[in-house]
């Protein structure tokens, strides 16, 4: 997925070290907000819901809808602020590959959104739903299951996927150490070479 | 009739801006972890003292400057000179308890840009609503009176800065 170029959302970016907005933003992303809210109910119907992420992402209908159906946790048939700036900070943490980290941070929301049915526990179905929302790969889930699957009735409860949040993390952390050890090996070679 | 089914047809119908058969999003990665260096407009920009701070600040201290004038020129020349700019600046500068307002609103070029995108995005919605609910339907009507009133804003304000 990524942000229409030059689209309002994709002037906005995440704190890096929490995956929230600013104030700033927040007060910028609230008027943005109360301008399509056209029926002054202070929430979006799906229509309008579905014409805005048309508009700023490379989502189709269906991931739409499906994005629409997680938010509208209360079936109300709308999607009012707080719902809307969660999927803000969804959707810049995507674009910006701080999913790892976005995840970290909101563990429990976002198991909350996972848990559609209110189980307390997550099923490998779930994920693959939402995989698009979160960009976690296939091999990274058939781990998630093999591994943090503690009580073993393949699913996950709150404390065995904030398990893997932080395992996840830590190999993000990895991964960016190894870039930029890598990244200064380029540049000792370079100036060697100059 | 469900609101879900509503806007069924929509994808069918021509947009300028939802046309697939036109890449209208940037496919290249748009930076690192960092959230990216915005060309035009950083978050920064939204920190930075807005231009009618810096507008108040200059006409300030541009009337300091006159105030203090030059002790060679004579005293009625500098008076006459300090009370014409005095008179100048009066005009140029809008009064105090407006720029307080400025400073609580959204710098100007966003809400333009927010507002640009919201008349394309409701524009949209408007053509699923007919479609879907019909033209007649209370709920289309109210959005086209939203549309209107926020394209007669805007032109209001295109109007107001080129002149």
């Amino acid at each position: 997925m990524k942000l229409k170029q030059g689209s309002f959302l994709w002037y906005l970016y995440l704190d890096k070290l929490y995956c929230l907005l600013s104030v700033r933003n927040v007060k910028a992303l609230l008027e943005y907000f109360h301008l399509l809210d056209v029926h002054r109910n202070n929430t979006l119907n799906d229509v309008l819901f579905y014409h805005f992420l048309h508009h700023v992402t490379s989502w189709n209908r269906t991931q739409i809808m499906i994005v629409f159906n997680m938010l509208d946790w209360n079936a109300m048939g709308e999607i009012g602020f707080d719902q809307f700036y969660m999927l803000v900070c969804i959707l810049l943490a995507q674009q910006n590959h701080l999913e790892e980290q976005f995840i970290f941070r909101h563990s429990r929301p976002v198991f909350e959104l996972l848990d559609l049915d209110g189980a307390l526990r997550i099923g490998a179905e779930n994920f693959h739903m939402y995989n698009f929302l979160f960009n976690i790969k296939k091999e990274d889930l058939r781990e998630l299951y093999h591994d943090f699957d503690i009580t073993g009735d393949r699913r996950l409860n709150y404390k065995e996927f904030k398990l893997f949040t932080i395992f996840t993390m830590d190999k993000y952390q990895e991964r960016q150490k190894a870039e930029k050890r890598k990244g200064k090996r380029i540049c000792s070679k370079s100036h060697i070479n100059v | 009739m469900p609101r879900s089914s509503v806007g069924e047809d929509s994808d069918m119908e021509g947009s300028s801006v939802g046309s697939k058969s036109r890449p209208w999003y940037n496919q290249k990665a748009r930076g690192d972890s960092d959230g990216g260096y915005k060309d035009s407009f950083k978050q920064e920009d939204l920190d930075k003292p807005s231009l009618l701070e810096l507008e108040l600040n200059r006409a300030g201290s541009l009337g300091s400057h006159l105030e203090d004038g030059d002790s060679k020129e004579s005293k009625t020349d500098t008076e006459m000179s300090s009370s014409e700019s005095s008179l100048n600046i009066s005009k140029h500068t809008p009064h105090r308890a407006y720029w307080m307002e400025q400073q609580n609103r959204l710098p100007l070029p966003l809400m333009e840009l927010m507002e640009n995108e919201a008349l394309e995005i409701l524009t949209k919605a408007l053509r699923s609503y007919r479609s879907g609910i019909g033209r007649d339907h209370f709920l289309t009507k109210q959005l086209q009176r939203y549309i209107e009133g926020l394209r007669r804003r805007r032109n209001k304000r295109l109007r107001l800065l080129m002149h």
